[in-house]
This record gives C-alpha cells, structure tokens and sequence, in this order.
C-alpha cells in the first residue's frame, strides 16, 4: 500500500492540475496585493503600500465595515428567525410546510439576478430608500433559508421522547424548549449561523441590486473599482480570502476538534 | 388497599381507527400493574393518555378522586420511564436526575440530596458526572428510572423500558425493578409484549388486544385460567383441544369422558379444553388418558419440547425431562385439575 | 406539540412578503407597459414583442445560452475524472481533496473572477506559461475565451461536488458485482458507475448552466465593458435604462429558458436511463 500512495498517477497528475487551476488565481491575488507596482502582471517587489492605500481609503474602509456589520447582523437575526420558523415548521400540518419549503426553494434556485431585480422593484415600489436597511433586509431573506436547512435535519433526527420527558419531569412546554429541544438543535444552529455569515459576507448580485444612497459591501466595491487597474482590490481580495478561509476552517475543524477534546476528556476519567 | 387511578370507557381514535375501545380499569395504590399485548394492542396508548401525553376521545381520567383529562403532563404526580429512555443527551447523569427538582426551584442542598439518595436506590452512585451517552444501556436504564422516581411521583409509568437489553441484563433489570417498586412503596404501571416478564414482575396483569381488555388478573390466574384462546396462547404455550362440556366437573373430547374442575357451562356446551404443555406425563398405556406416537423431540436444555400426536389426529406439545424417540408409542397422563375449560368463541 | 406551531408565522409572513410578492412584481410588470404604474395594470404584450423582433437581443440570447453551454460541457469533461478521482480516493485523503474542491466556492466569486484580470492580460502568467511551451502569446481577454475560462473558474466545484456525491452514494456492492460477472474495468464504469452516477451529472449541469446563463459579473470583468450576456442586458434595464417592464419581461425569458433546458436535461436522464 505505502509504495502504491508514493507512486506518481495520472490521477495525481489530475487533481493536482485541477487544484493548481483553483489555487493558482487565489495565490496569484495574494501574491499581487505585495506587488510594490502597479502592474498586475509583473512582481516587481515586496510592498504594503496597497494595503496602507487600502486602510487610508475611506470608501475602502467604509465597505468593509458595512460588509462586517451587514453580515454580523443578518446572520443573529436570520439565525433566529430560522430556527424559530423550523421549529414552528416542523410541527404545522402538511400545507404550511410544503408552503414554506418551496418558497425558501425560490431564492436559492433561481438566478440570483432574478432574486435580485425582485427585491428592487419592491423597494422601490414601498417606496423605501434603497441603501443599508435595503440591503440588510434582503440578506435576511436570503440567508434564512440556509439557516433553516441546516436545522430542520436535526430538528427530524431529535427523539420526539425528548420533549415529552421534559414535560413529564415538570417542565412548560416553553421550557421544554429551551432546556432539552434547543440544545440539541445547538450544532445545526452553529453551523447555519456560519453559513449565513459567509453567504452575507460574499453577496454581490443582489446587494449590487438593492443598494443606494452610496452604501457599498466589499463585493459592490470591487466591481466598481475593476474598471480600472488598482492594486488595492488585491488587498481587499486578500482580505476576504483570509476571513473566508478562518470561518471556513472553524466550520470544518471546530466539530472535530469539540468531539476529540469529550473523547479526551471521556479517557481522563 | 386504595384506589388511586380509576379510567372508565377510554376510547381513542388515530385517523379513523380505533385504538382503544372503551377500556375501563382501577389501579390501586403501591401496585404493579402490567398492561400486556402485542404492539397495536393500544397498551402505550392507555400509558400515554395517563403520562398526560394524548387525550382520550371519550372516557374520564380519575386520578386520587380528580378527573386529570385536561391536566397536562408537567401538572401530573405521575413521572414516565421512556421507551429507549429519552435522557437528555446534553446533560451528564447528575443534570439528568436533577432537571426536574431544578424545575421546581428546590435549594441546591436538597436537590444533591435527593439526587444522591436516588442514585444509590438505582446502584449508580459515584456516576453523577458520566455523560449519559457514555453509558451502557443497562446504566442508561436505571438513570432514567432515577430521573423520574427523584420526583417522588405517585405513579411511575414505563414504556417497554427492558425492551432494548439484552436477554440476561433484561432478567436481571426485571428483578432490580421489581425491588425497587416494593422499596420505594409507589404504584408501578409497566408496558410490555414479553408475557415472561409480566409473569414476573406484576401484581396484575392487563392483557389487551386490538383496544379492548381481554382479561385482567393475578398472574397466576391468568396463566392457570385463561379466559379464552387469545389470552391462553398469548400467555405461554398451550395445547388448546374442542370439547363438550357434559355437565359441572365432567367434559368429552378425544372420545372420552374426563374429570374437571369448571363448572357453570349449560350442559353439552361446547367448549375449548386447554392443557399447558407441562402439565402432560408420560405414562404407561394403562394409566393412560390419551394414547400418541411421538413426532418430533427438540431439546431445550431444561426439558424436552416433545411433539405427540394422538391416535385421533390431534398434535399436542408436551414439556417434559423424560427422553423420547422418534416414532415412540406413550402415553399421555393429566389430572382434573390441569384442565382448563373455556367458552368457545 | 401544536402549541409552537405559531412559531413559523412570523416567516410565513416574512417570505410572502420578500420572496413571493417580488415574484409576483416580476411577472405583473413584464405585463404591464413600461412607465406605468403596476396599480393601474395596463396589460401587454410588447415588452415580449420587442425582444424576439431586435436581433441585438436575440443575438445575445444565443451567445448566452452558447457560452453557457460550452461553460457546462467542459465542467463536465473535466470535473467528471475529478470527482471519480476523489471518490475513489482513500480515507483521509477524500476528505482533504473535498475540502479542497469546496473552500473556493466559498470565497467571494467577484474576488475570484478578478483574479484572471492579470492572469489572461497579455503579457500575465497564463501567456508566460503558454510562452514556455513555445506558444505565441494569445490575445486572452475580452473574447468568449475569457469569459468561459471564469464560468469554468467560478462553477466547475459544484459539477465536481455533485458527481462526487452521486458516486459515494452508490453501493460498491454493484461494481463487485458487475466485476464478478466478468465485466472488466471500462466496461464496469459504463455499465454500472457511470449509469448510476447520472443524477449527480443532471444536478451538476442545473448548477452549472443556471449560474453560467445569468451571470453578468463575470462577462463584464473577463468580457470587458461591450461584451453583452444576457445578464448584462437586464442589468442595464434595471441599473441604467430603468426601463422595469422590459428588464421583467428579460428575466422571465431567460427563467422560462432555464426551465425548458431542466426539463429536457431530465427527460434526457430518464430515457437514458430507461434504455441503459
């Protein structure tokens, strides 16, 4: 076996092309945002003048911190919202349900575009101003959906028991909730929460969309800076990259790194 | 002894189907009753409209001299003992125990108090800290019957609660449960499809079928004296045979007149006959009551479950320790009173 | 426990507000002529009209749907031999790759697509590389090239994703099976893997080809500013022209396109399956 895995395969040679084929542009961004010129072709030197242009630019800045804001405050409301719905959803009778998933189905199969010019012309139509609460909102919308899927397996797999042996040992049905139900559902409600956070955080089509009054995210930014050569969109990619890349990392390695410290824990007693 | 449940005409419906079908029972105080059937019989029905879980569609709930219907769980003295135990899996085994006295805002003292106590009654002390999920089925077991007895309820219900052990842990948690009940002095209403675990542990017996009581009674009455096929054959094995009753203490069948203990049929009624398979003896031909040729011998390791079929055709199982062939001619021997009769129907 | 059933009204309301009504907005207004108000519906059908009879747009229209053709079959040819790669790829090491395939999709796509911008100019690395093998440097950016380059770029994760689990769901079971009846190893794969991981291709090419239709970031970044893909149009309608009706009406072409293709994508799946 241990001579087969050093053994060169086409399908080594494969995935490593394929993975040079989705690294390479990821690198390439970091390695340019260094770049002490101009040019997005030619490294010419280590430099961190983008990233000094970067924190010295207040539309920079700006975007960022309404980036940060946006997706911190959908993703507490729309994790809220979501396990709420799922759990009201998970005991209303057939209709509400079907209802309810094929709505929440909507906005994550359609183009996003579709989603998108949507939400415009019903701002527009209410005659609400288009800018942060706008864009707040419609994260919210489409943010819950994936909070919701991320829960309602949990909420299928708990022991219906559970609740009723609550009940049975004095607790209110609310307390019975909040005590035995919700704890449960505590890993799926984790891992929707960053789902959301980072769904928030990348939006650019529908944000685009139902922005105004100047309010801009990091994504609204970059395209409308890309229309000219500016280095500093390397330092703000990077700097998504980097954020992206630690939630991520939390996501997949927290569960893993919780379940081996019980495990450790079990071995000590 | 007092009354302390009294249900009358309990009837249910799940989608158009009847569940149980008018049952009424008392079950006294410090009782161990056990409602026995097979599953769809409506026994975990009958527990869970008196855990307060569901709500009968007709009937009164009298529990202490309160009707309790519309008394939800939490308000009832009466605690459940979960099918597969429902613990709370993000507690460890002292938060378990302690979830309801933490409810009931007792000082914290106390609570360690009663915890403590509850633990040693199960045989779990030193466990308070163990993570619920780390624990073997047995142990699982006993800190759900801790959890709910803690609440010093007056009633404890269990749901099938051997139904996930093994076979030896499950005869020894028949025992333990048995010692608890008469130690803690409450009523005990248990849930099973084993009639061998009834048989043990109960002060009553409940069998059910399809909503409906079919008898109700001591467990030796109602493994001596079934009150028809479906009790007889559900509770242990049994050779059930037609018959004619000819009169008080006389019956016919296999062509020939026996003596019995029944009496109150209207003569030449006919009946049924049971005979347990261990109440058969092999005899000598002249003592016989039944002569048979042996079918089959299967050994069981205490006895030989033995398969005899009588000159008449009839095939009867016999328990016995004596050995047989194949292809034997015996007798079979049975005293007056081993016959059980039986309306017929 | 019906009591938290009131739970789920608070969104029911929510998403009939954002989710259903916005809908509804699209398709009343590609009805409606442009400029009026929607609450004095005046119905027509020229919004429709004046697209099929503009060949800019019907052009568009098909180089659309071309790019994103071409963008969903090379997924396909080359997230395939990926996604059996990984597949088949032992312990650890499946779920590094895994993890490996899905940690872009999570990073900003305008952020990734932006990237190429130096990548294919003409004197950046794609062409350095191309110039170490002796070719001549390309004229890369702002032809169909760059543009299907970013939608491969951007999408050929999730037609990976999708094979992939389509393939880890089948039971091995089958392929031993088909081994031990004496088939060799191609003819197992078109006999049995390639047949049973059809519905992860089916939803892959959903992935792919919905995305790859719509985008418009992607052309306008890689295509450069003249470069029109039919998300650019609505784009423009909604952001530049304003001209709502005509910008639903767009949409509600392309959603109802999008919906043909599924379907003969499915009906495709089922016959093959029905014939295989």
């Amino acid at each position: 076996m241990k001579q087969k895995n050093k053994r060169i395969t086409p399908g080594k040679i494969y995935m490593t092309l394929i993975l040079a084929f989705f690294y390479l542009p990821i690198v390439y961004t970091v390695v340019f945002s260094f770049n002490s010129t101009k040019s997005l072709t030619h490294f010419k030197g280590f430099s961190l003048k983008w990233y000094e242009k970067m924190f010295a630019s207040s539309s920079m800045m700006d975007s960022i911190i309404t980036t940060f804001v946006i997706a911190i405050l959908a993703t507490v409301i729309s994790t809220v919202l979501g396990t709420i719905a799922a759990i009201g959803m998970f005991r209303s009778g057939r209709r509400l349900r079907a209802y309810v998933t094929q709505v929440n189905d909507l906005p994550m199969m359609n183009p996003e575009i579709v989603t998108a010019i949507g939400l415009l012309m019903f701002f527009a139509t209410l005659k609400i101003e288009k800018g942060f609460v706008t864009m707040l909102l419609a994260h919210i919308m489409f943010c819950t959906p994936y909070v919701m899927l991320s829960i309602t397996p949990k909420l299928r797999s708990l022991d219906p028991n559970l609740m009723d042996a609550a009940l049975d040992l004095g607790a209110t049905p609310w307390q019975a909730l909040l005590r035995v139900v919700v704890p449960q559902l505590t890993p799926g409600i984790v891992s929707g929460a960053l789902v959301a956070f980072t769904m928030s955080f990348d939006d650019f089509i529908i944000s685009y969309f139902v922005t105004g009054n100047g309010v801009s995210n990091i994504s609204i930014l970059v395209y409308t800076m890309s229309k000219r050569v500016n280095p500093s969109i390397n330092a703000i990619s990077s700097l998504v990259v980097l954020i992206i890349t630690v939630v991520m990392i939390a996501i997949n390695v927290i569960p893993i790194v919780r379940d081996k410290v019980i495990k450790r824990k079990e071995e000590v007693k | 002894m007092k009354k302390l449940i009294e249900l009358t005409g309990i009837t249910k419906d799940f989608d158009g189907q009847r569940v149980l079908d008018g049952v009424s029972l008392d079950i006294m105080e410090n009782e161990f009753v056990t409602l026995l059937g097979p599953s769809g019989c409506g026994k975990t029905t009958l527990l869970r409209i008196l855990g307060g879980f569901l709500e009968q569609d007709s009937g009164t709930v009298v529990f202490d001299g309160q009707e309790i219907s519309k008394l939800p769980p939490n308000k009832r003295e009466i605690n459940t003992v979960f099918q597969r135990y429902a613990l709370f899996p993000h507690l460890n085994v002292f938060d378990n125990i302690a979830f309801g006295l933490h409810l009931k805002k007792l000082p914290k003292a106390v609570i360690r108090e009663k915890v403590t106590g509850v633990l040693k009654l199960v045989g779990l002390s030193g466990f308070e800290k163990r993570h619920v999920n780390q624990m073997s089925g047995g142990q699982q077991q006993r800190v759900a019957i801790a959890r709910a007895l803690v609440n010093e309820p007056k009633v404890l219900l269990l749901d099938e609660p051997l139904g996930a052990l093994d076979l030896k842990l499950r005869k020894e948690m028949q025992r333990e449960l048995k010692k608890i009940q008469q130690e803690v002095g409450i009523t005990f209403v248990f849930v099973t499809h084993d009639q061998e675990e009834a048989l043990t542990m109960s002060d009553k017996v409940v069998v059910m079928r399809d909503g409906v009581i079919q008898q109700l009674g001591t467990p030796v009455d109602i493994y001596n004296e079934p009150k028809n096929r479906y009790v007889a054959e559900f509770i242990g094995e049994s050779n059930i045979v037609d018959g004619v009753m000819l009169r008080d203490y006389e019956v016919s069948f296999e062509g020939r007149t026996f003596e019995c203990e029944d009496a109150g049929f209207a003569p030449n009624e006919e009946v049924e006959v049971v005979i347990r398979p261990e109440d058969l003896e092999i005899t000598t031909p002249e003592r016989a009551c039944i002569m048979g040729t042996v079918r089959s011998v299967l050994f069981k390791g205490v006895h030989y479950e033995t398969m005899v079929e009588s000159d008449s055709g009839i095939v009867y199982n016999m328990a016995t320790t004596d050995r047989t062939e194949v292809g034997d001619r015996i007798g079979l021997w049975f005293g007056p009173d081993e016959l059980h009769i039986m309306k017929k129907g | 426990m019906k009591q938290f059933r009131s739970m789920s009204y608070p969104y029911v309301v929510w998403i009939t507000v954002l989710i259903v009504v916005p809908m509804l907005l699209i398709v009343g207004y590609a009805f409606t002529v442009n400029g009026t108000d929607l609450l004095d519906f005046q119905f027509t059908l020229d919004n429709f009209q004046k697209f099929f009879q503009d060949t800019v747009f019907l052009e568009v229209l098909i180089r659309s749907l071309r790019v994103a053709l071409i963008t969903t079959v090379l997924c396909l040819l080359l997230g395939y031999p990926a996604a059996y790669i990984i597949a088949n790829a032992l312990g650890k090491n499946k779920f590094v790759l895994i993890m490996l395939v899905t940690l872009p999709t999570w990073i900003n796509m305008l952020v990734r697509t932006y990237a190429w911008v130096g990548i294919l100019q003409k004197d950046g690395l794609l062409n350095a590389v191309l110039g170490f093998f002796g070719i001549a440097p390309l004229e890369l950016m702002y032809t169909d090239t760059a543009v299907i380059i970013g939608m491969v770029y951007n999408f050929i994760p999730f037609m990976i994703l999708q094979i992939y689990t389509a393939l880890t769901k089948m039971d091995h079971a089958l392929i031993e099976a088909a081994a031990d009846l004496g088939a060799n190893r191609v003819m197992c794969f078109l006999k049995v893997t390639f047949p049973l991981s059809l519905p992860g291709v089916i939803s892959g090419i959903t992935l792919v080809f919905l995305p790859a239709v719509s985008s418009f970031f992607i052309p306008k970044l890689l295509g450069g500013g003249s470069y029109m893909l039919i998300g650019n149009v609505i784009e423009s309608q909604f952001l530049t022209v304003g001209n709502w009706s005509f910008g639903s009406a767009i949409s509600l072409i392309m959603a109802v396109i999008i919906m043909i293709s599924m379907y003969i994508t499915r009906r495709v799946d089922k016959n093959g399956g029905e014939n295989a």
